[in-house]
């Protein structure tokens, strides 16, 4: 079972199915450990540390819980929930993105003709 | 002309302490790269759009002013349980106390 819990209050205002909440989950969790993981990095890149130390801070960093790693977060569509082919400027998937700038709601993007 | 390269180093020396730079001439790593690096948390948490407001939330700033406002999913639910009771197909009610597992 997860260490993380999820917030309390469900405050996404997209499509919401447990994919992107749990992958809202790891962005919260990260967010909070972010300023500790920077710290124990820096102690292991640090050369001119005792080499116990730097040890120490290497078992302690890959005990953290997998949810506050950054690699476990991936941008999904906003509209479907989808994982794959999401295009980065819009947090769209393609298809949702064409169905989108077909209707007009992007501003600037307009059908390719020449 | 070849300048000594203890002359050098007090050059530099001197540069870092001028620019408030790291003196580091044997190039050490020090790991001052990750305290270089800036937080992205902030960036990555706002990647989903949070809720911000609820029909809900609008009925209960208005009910002061006496206004009503229609929260057409909700009706729609209650209509859709309604249908279901009349048919008696509803979900059954709640019983007063827990539900005996042993009895067989």
């Amino acid at each position: 079972m997860s260490l993380f819990q999820r917030a309390k209050k469900f405050d996404l205002g997209c499509f919401a199915n447990i994919k992107t909440i749990r992958d809202h989950t790891k962005r919260k969790a990260f967010e909070a450990a972010e300023p500790e993981r920077q710290a124990l990095r820096y102690i292991i890149r640090n050369t001119t540390l005792p080499a116990r130390t730097r040890a120490i801070a290497q078992l302690q960093l890959t005990q953290m819980h997998c949810y506050t790693r950054p690699t476990q977060i991936k941008n999904r569509c906003i509209l479907g929930g989808k994982g794959k082919g999401i295009l980065r400027d819009f947090k769209m998937s393609r298809y949702n993105f064409r169905l989108q700038a077909l209707e007009g709601n992007l501003p600037g993007v307009k059908k390719a003709s020449w | 002309m070849s300048v000594p390269r203890a002359r050098m180093l007090e050059l530099v020396k001197a540069q870092c302490q001028l620019f408030s730079t790291t003196f580091n001439p044997e190039g050490v790593r020090t790991g001052n790269k990750i305290l270089r690096q800036r937080l992205k948390g902030p960036a990555l948490a706002a990647y989903y759009p949070r809720k911000i407001i609820t029909i809900r939330d609008f009925q209960k700033e208005f009910a002061p002013l006496d206004l009503m406002i229609d929260d057409e999913v909700e009706d729609d639910r209650l209509e859709h349980i309604a249908a279901l009771k009349a048919r008696g197909k509803g979900a059954p009610k709640k019983k007063n106390s827990a539900p005996d597992f042993k009895k067989k």
